[in-house]
Parts: structure tokens; sequence; C-alpha cells
């Protein structure tokens, strides 16, 4: 794997910082791995509006990257989708090459969610992982009611929080690394605060291996 | 918001790039979908409330109480005679399990469902002509045996299937246990004469003094029509197998009643009277003892306190209010007198729970105590008089036999009402028989045209928990009461005891309903929705839709409506209605795109061009 693009969707303010977690400790991880990596955001998506979705990009290469001034990843061989009603939203598959992977978090199977990929034939696995499970997420999923923490805004989120995946980010990047090889295991497993849900996850994805059409 | 690679529509392309319209354009929102941002849908789904539940017939007993509240009374009333031949007798007499199971009841207390009932029955006993039309005409012939609750009932259901039908009655008069069970202060007579003037209106032949297995065989009404609904009734009198009960000055309930409502009554009472007996019938026997001349009226039970007694503790309170007098624990074992009662024989007693032996035990270790009367009224239930039918249709209750659908074997006989329900658990009376006739006539349409039958569906989501309404929206608002006559003048009188809601009295009561689980459009989620994004065409229960276009899933509505049937459903549960956004976000690299490739083609370039 010479050079890989790594896009993940997310939702502004209540899921943005585990979104830049998944993007920035692959990222690093390649870097001691000896890669060449960049992990970006968005801005034009405007992540500071509650619920709307934004990008986050990452990319690997073994060769010097000479794209400096594009951010956006035109070409992504991996999508992650932090929150699973995204499958329904937008074109998140455009641009996939042949044999790309598919990372969602959700309670449903891989053979549930595949109706609503659009271009799925391009797959080459989709995988489920019910990330708000394993990581004990208490409050995103249709319990506002409990939602104490304060997520109005991003501001300030990095300083508040320094560790890294804390929370749903931790299985979601174990289903991409386990999935895809992207980084290895041992580099990028000391980064991770939620070590517990990590480590579930591992043992707990729904990978549907599918065979995609060749370009 | 970036625009790059958006593809605008002709009519919204404007001169500069990288500027999109504003949302509140004219159509300018199709550009942006933000229903893709809802991980939750809201979704009106109506559940039953805890009062149409618990109906023994399921009247809406919700949407008539809004149609009252905003004035609909014609509504109203056309809602109720759906389920309901006589709102104005159960008005009255309804044992009410409605206001038992009313949610309200648990915050202030339960409305008075039975009042507005009333209300509503008693405008339609004053309309000119009646909201309900026969259906059209099928041709079939159906035979209705009895005129009580169920049967009438039954036949007014087949009647507007388009049933051309016969009620046999064997009393002088139609109403059955309507006329005959309930005293006249209770329900007026010419309030049931009414009803069954508009069953007459319906098209409906009764035929009194007829009698099924003596005027009319069952050979012949299986020959002469094309089905038959045997809604008998339970008609004879238990009797407490007591020594000396054939003495003169022993009266059973049922027929003491029977006859006063038929007009055929030679009782005279003595001053002192007993009454044996601690149901509805006990009560209504001793409270119409009292304006039969009686002085003083005894209600010997062997509960052992009037909270085990099996009658609605209202009429037990108006009961007690009237002077009746009570002696729990006791079971007359002996009527003691010469030829004429003139003493009960009491030995303390209680319910031993058997069911196969009597469910009595007697204590005949103390000394047995004397009880002075003049007239005992035997009220202990009743029991099926059915000689006529043959023994294959007939259980070991010693009532009809019949299928789940109410059908015995496979014939076209069905039966309905308490000749059914009897120790079946469900409680004998008027809406519970009501409810079966409704249901045997719809099997039996059913059944005759050729369709299968199926079994009542149950409720599944049943509204009972506070929680899931917004009780914000219902300040704490006491019960309007009905008045009442005085209980010294009113007991000597055979005038209504229960006096009505005036119209007023009715819409503050049918204001006071929660709807629990029922849209009953209040307009809230329409006003609460911060996009605006809830359409309605009229303010009704089913016209509110949801755009989900540019739902972006805020709960705002599920939150704030006060009645729960809003739900927030998970998106991904719904297969249908994707709505995907390509506008917003690029398709093709776009504009930092281009300049990357630029950029990066600048080597190339000839230093001329720069």
């Amino acid at each position: 794997m010479s050079y890989t693009e790594l896009s993940v969707w997310t939702r502004g303010i209540i899921m943005d910082k585990e979104g830049r977690d998944i993007v920035n400790s692959i990222a690093a991880s390649g870097r001691k791995e000896g890669k060449y990596a960049q992990a970006m955001e968005n801005y034009v998506d405007n992540p500071d509006r509650t619920n709307c979705p934004t990008r986050k990009y990452c990319r690997l290469s073994d060769s010097v990257l000479e794209n400096e001034l594009t951010y956006e990843n035109d070409h992504p061989n991996i999508v992650v989708l932090v929150e699973g009603t995204m499958v329904k939203g937008w074109d998140y598959m455009r641009g996939m090459p042949p044999g790309g992977t598919l990372v969602i978090n959700t309670h449903y199977t891989p053979e549930y969610m595949i109706r609503f990929v659009p271009g799925a034939d391009r797959l080459a696995q989709l995988v489920c992982v019910d990330a708000a499970k394993l990581a004990d997420h208490k409050w995103l999923y249709y319990r506002l009611g409990q939602l104490g923490l304060d997520r109005l805004s991003t501001e300030g989120a990095a300083e508040r929080s320094k560790a890294v995946a804390p929370d749903i980010a931790a299985p979601l990047i174990a289903a991409v690394v386990k999935s895809t090889g992207i980084v290895k295991m041992e580099t990028i497993q000391p980064m991770i605060a939620n070590q517990k849900a990590f480590e579930l996850a591992l043992h707990d994805l729904h990978i549907l291996p599918l065979n995609p059409v060749a370009a | 918001m970036s625009t790059k690679g958006t593809r605008i529509p002709e009519w919204l392309t404007v001169p500069f790039a990288g500027i999109t319209p504003a949302p509140t354009q004219e159509k300018g929102q199709d550009l942006f979908p933000t229903g893709n941002w809802r991980s939750i849908r809201p979704v009106y789904r109506d559940k039953l409330p805890p009062c149409n539940n618990a109906c023994g017939t399921n009247e809406k007993i919700q949407g008539y109480l809004d149609l009252v509240k905003r004035g609909k009374y014609l509504d109203a009333y056309a809602l109720i005679k759906e389920d309901m031949p006589f709102p104005s007798v159960t008005g009255r007499v309804c044992y009410h399990p409605c206001e038992q199971a009313c949610n309200r009841g648990q915050y202030d207390e339960a409305i008075s469902i039975r009042a507005v009932e009333r209300f509503l029955g008693d405008l339609g006993q004053a309309l000119q002509r009646d909201v309900v039309k026969p259906g059209k005409p099928n041709g079939k012939k159906v035979a209705v045996v009895g005129s009580g609750p169920a049967g009438h009932s039954a036949a007014y259901q087949l009647a507007r299937l388009g049933y051309k039908v016969t009620i046999l009655e064997k009393s002088p008069k139609a109403g059955g246990l309507n006329r005959g069970g309930i005293p006249d202060w209770v329900l007026p007579q010419d309030v049931l004469d009414r009803e069954i003037e508009r069953l007459i209106e319906l098209g409906i032949a009764i035929k009194t003094n007829t009698e099924v297995g003596k005027d009319v065989s069952l050979d012949s009404l299986k020959k002469d029509y094309d089905a038959v609904v045997l809604a008998v009734g339970l008609t004879d009198p238990n009797s407490v197998r007591a020594e000396g009960e054939n003495k003169e000055g022993v009266i059973y309930g049922l027929p003491f009643l029977r006859d006063i409502g038929m007009g055929t009554s030679k009782v005279k009472l003595g001053a002192r009277v007993a009454v044996i007996g601690g149901g509805n019938t006990a009560i209504d026997c001793a409270r119409e003892a009292l304006r039969q001349g009686a002085v003083e009226v005894t209600m010997i039970t062997v509960e052992g306190n009037p909270k085990e007694m099996p009658c609605v503790p209202e009429d037990f309170h108006d009961m007690t209010e009237e002077g009746v007098e009570l002696i729990h624990g006791r079971a007359m074992t002996a009527v003691l007198g010469n030829g004429q009662v003139e003493a009960l024989q009491l030995y303390p007693a209680k319910f031993s729970g058997a069911i196969n032996a009597s469910p009595i035990t007697i204590n005949k270790d103390v000394p047995a105590e004397k009880f002075a009367v003049d007239n005992v009224i035997v009220a202990v239930g009743q029991h099926a008089s059915l000689a006529w039918l043959p023994a294959e249709f007939k259980n070991e209750r010693g009532t009809i036999k019949v299928d789940r659908f109410g059908r015995l074997g496979d014939t076209n006989f069905f039966a309905a009402g308490d000749i059914v329900q009897l120790g079946s658990g469900q409680p004998l009376m008027v809406v519970n028989a009501v409810g079966d006739g409704k249901r045997v006539a719809f099997n039996l349409d059913k059944a005759l045209r050729g369709e299968t039958l199926e079994p009542r569906k149950i409720a599944i989501d049943v509204i009972v928990d506070l929680n899931r309404m917004n009780m914000t929206y219902f300040p704490h608002f006491p019960r309007v009461k009905q008045d009442m006559l005085n209980p010294t003048s009113r007991k000597k009188t055979q005038d209504e005891v229960i006096l009505a809601f005036t119209e007023e009295q009715a819409v503050e009561e049918a204001g006071r309903c929660f709807s629990c689980g029922t849209c009953n459009a209040c307009d809230n989620c329409y006003l609460v929705c911060p996009e605006p994004c809830i359409a309605r065409s009229d303010r009704s229960n089913g016209l509110y839709k949801i755009l989900v276009d540019y739902c972006k899933g805020c709960r705002v509505c599920i939150e704030e409506c006060p009645t729960g049937c809003l739900e927030g459903v998970p998106e991904l549960d719904f297969d249908a209605g994707v709505v995907r956004m390509d506008t917003a976000f690029a398709i093709s690299p776009g504009l930092h795109g281009r300049q990357a490739q630029e950029l990066a083609n600048l080597a190339s370039r000839p230093a001329k061009e720069l």
C-alpha cells in the first residue's frame, strides 16, 4: 500500500473530536512507522454547527506527499462514518476506487446497512462496529435528556480533553486498523485512551466481504 | 457553506462564484435539504388511550371528548354511535371502567366520561332523526333472540350492515335487562323507549311476547332466517339454598326489579326488608325497596367489609347515603316463620375460595343469630334457562358453548352477552354485553359473506405512563361533579337520582382530557418546529405531515408533544425517504482542486504565461 486516503465523515460539535482523533492518531502512527502522513480538517463544512456533516482527512504514503495545498481527498480508499445515519445523507462514496473499505458506527449489521450505501459495488468490505455500545456511550443516541456534558462548542475542546480517543473513536480506530491494516496495531494501540473499548472492538467487528467491480 | 461543485439549477444561478442563494429565498431550500442531519425521525403514531382499551365496547372516548371540547356535539354523537347503540342508557348505568383506567386519575381526578356520554346520549334522544342510517339491504334475514344490551347492540350493528333484523322478545316490552334489571331512578323508562324507537327507525322488527322454545322453535328459526343471534341473558335467579326459602315473603332480586320495570309487580313490601347479596343487583334491590315503601332496609353480605363487595363503589356510597344498613360476614341459613317470613337465621361466614364446592364456609360452632324481617330479597346472581337448547351447545357452566368468535359449532347460530360471558372472567355489565353483541354482529357478517373469522386484536401500545406525555401542558383541574338529588327526599320517589351535565359542564369536563397518546390537533408541533418542516392542511388528527427533507431531528416537537403521539424513530429504521444531499459538497475537485492542479502544472508552463 503505497498511498492511502482516509476520509472521516462526522457531525459538527457533538462528534467533532471523535473524527479528529481518528485522523490524527492514524497519521501520527503512520509517521512513527516512517511513512509520510497528513491529517486535516475541513473548514468549509462549518463544523461549529451542531449535527452539521463535517469531514476529516488523512493521507499516508511511502513517498513524499506532493499535494500540500489541497486538503480534500478526491479518491478515498477508506471512508469512516462516525454516526450511522450519515449512511443515508451524502454520496460519501464518490471518488472511491474499487476495493475500498467503508466503516460505519452502527448497531445494525452490514447486511442491513448495505442497502443505504450508494455505489456499494466499489467496496471490498463493509465494516460495522457498534462503537457507542462498546465505548459505553450514554448520551449521544436519542438520550438528549442525559446530556450533561458541555458539548455546545468545539472551542477549547482540545484543551479540555487531551486524551486521544477517550470515547467512541477508540472502537472506530480499531475497526479501521484491523480491517485495512493501514498502520500497525502495535503502533497505534498505545495512543488510545479508551483501551477497553479498543480491545472489545477488535473482537466485535462485523465485516462483510464483498467483490468489488474492477474499474 | 461552500458551493464548489454544486449543481445549481438554472433558475438559481447567480453571477458570482461561491455565492449561494439564501435558504429563505423562493425554492432556495431545495439546495440544502438539512434532513440528512437527522439521526431520528419524528413520526406521528397514535396509541390507544387507556379509556378506549378499558371500555367493554371500545368506544372512541378520546375522540368524542375532543369533539365535545370543540363544540361539535353531533359529530361526537355520531362517533359514539359507531360502537354504542344507546349512549343515553350507558351514560346512566355504565360502571365506567373507562374512568377507572383514565390516566387523569393518577394526576388529579379521572374524567367524568360517563356524564359526557349521557350528555351526548340525551342530545341524540332530542334529535328529530337519528344520525345512523340502515345499511344497503343485502337481502339476508337475521333473528336476534332477546332485546337486552347484547341483543340490542347486535341488532343495531346488523341493521347498519344491511341485514333485515327481527328481534324476538319474550316479555311484553322490549329492553331486556335494560328495562327489567335497572330501576327507573337510574334509567327512566322513556329514555329506553326512545332508544327502542331508534331501533325500529332502523327497520328492525321487534316481536314481543315471543319466546324461543315455546312460541317459536329452534328449527323454525333455522328455516326462516339466514342466521340467528342468541342473546337471551341470564334469566333465572340463583337461590342461597337456605331452609324454608319457599316461604311467602321471600323475593328474588332480578324478578323483583323486572316486574317493577315491566309494570307487572304485585309485591307489597313490609316495613323491615333484608337484602341478601353484595353485588350491584343487591344494591339496586335495597334502594328500590326503600322506594317501594320499606322503612328499614338491611343488606346482609358474606363479604367481611364493603371493599370486598363486587359492586360499583359509587352506588354503594349512594345506597348508604339513603340509609341502608349493613351486616357483613353473615350467611342466611334458614328462613324462619310460619308460612310467612318472620326472621332469618344467620351464621358467621366467609368466602373459602373453593371452586368446585360451596364457595362459602359457614361457622356453625357459634349460636345462630335471629334477624327479624317482614320480607327478604335474595340477590345472589343469576343463571341461564336453556331448556330449549340441544345439550351439544351447552357447557359445564350452564351457558352456551361457543367458539372464540361467538359461534355455535359450525352453525349460523351465534350467541352474545351474559349467556356467553358468565364465568368467563368478564364482568357481567351492560357495556360488556354491548361490546360482545357488536363483535358477534361483525363476526356473523363475515361468516355469512364467507370470509375467514379473525380473533380480536389485542391493543399493543396502551399509553398508561404519564412520563410518555408532556405533563407541563396540563394544569391540575378538579373534576366536574354531577349534581344529585337529596338522599332524604329521593329515596321515596322514582325520580332520577343523578342529574345530567349542562352544556357548559360537559365542555369543561371534556376539556380536561389528556388525549393520551392520540393526536388532538393541538398544533404544538406545528408551532414549535424551528424549521418550517411540519405541514398541515387542516387542524385535524392525521393531517399533520413532517417534511423529512428539512427535519433536522432536533426532537423539539417530540419533547413538546403534550399527548405523546409523536415518537422519535431511529432514522435507519426507514428504508424509504433517503434524502441524499449532492449539492453542498464537492462532486468534482472543485475550486481548490483546480487551484492545486494549476499549481502542480506551474513548472511545466511557459514563463510567458505567468
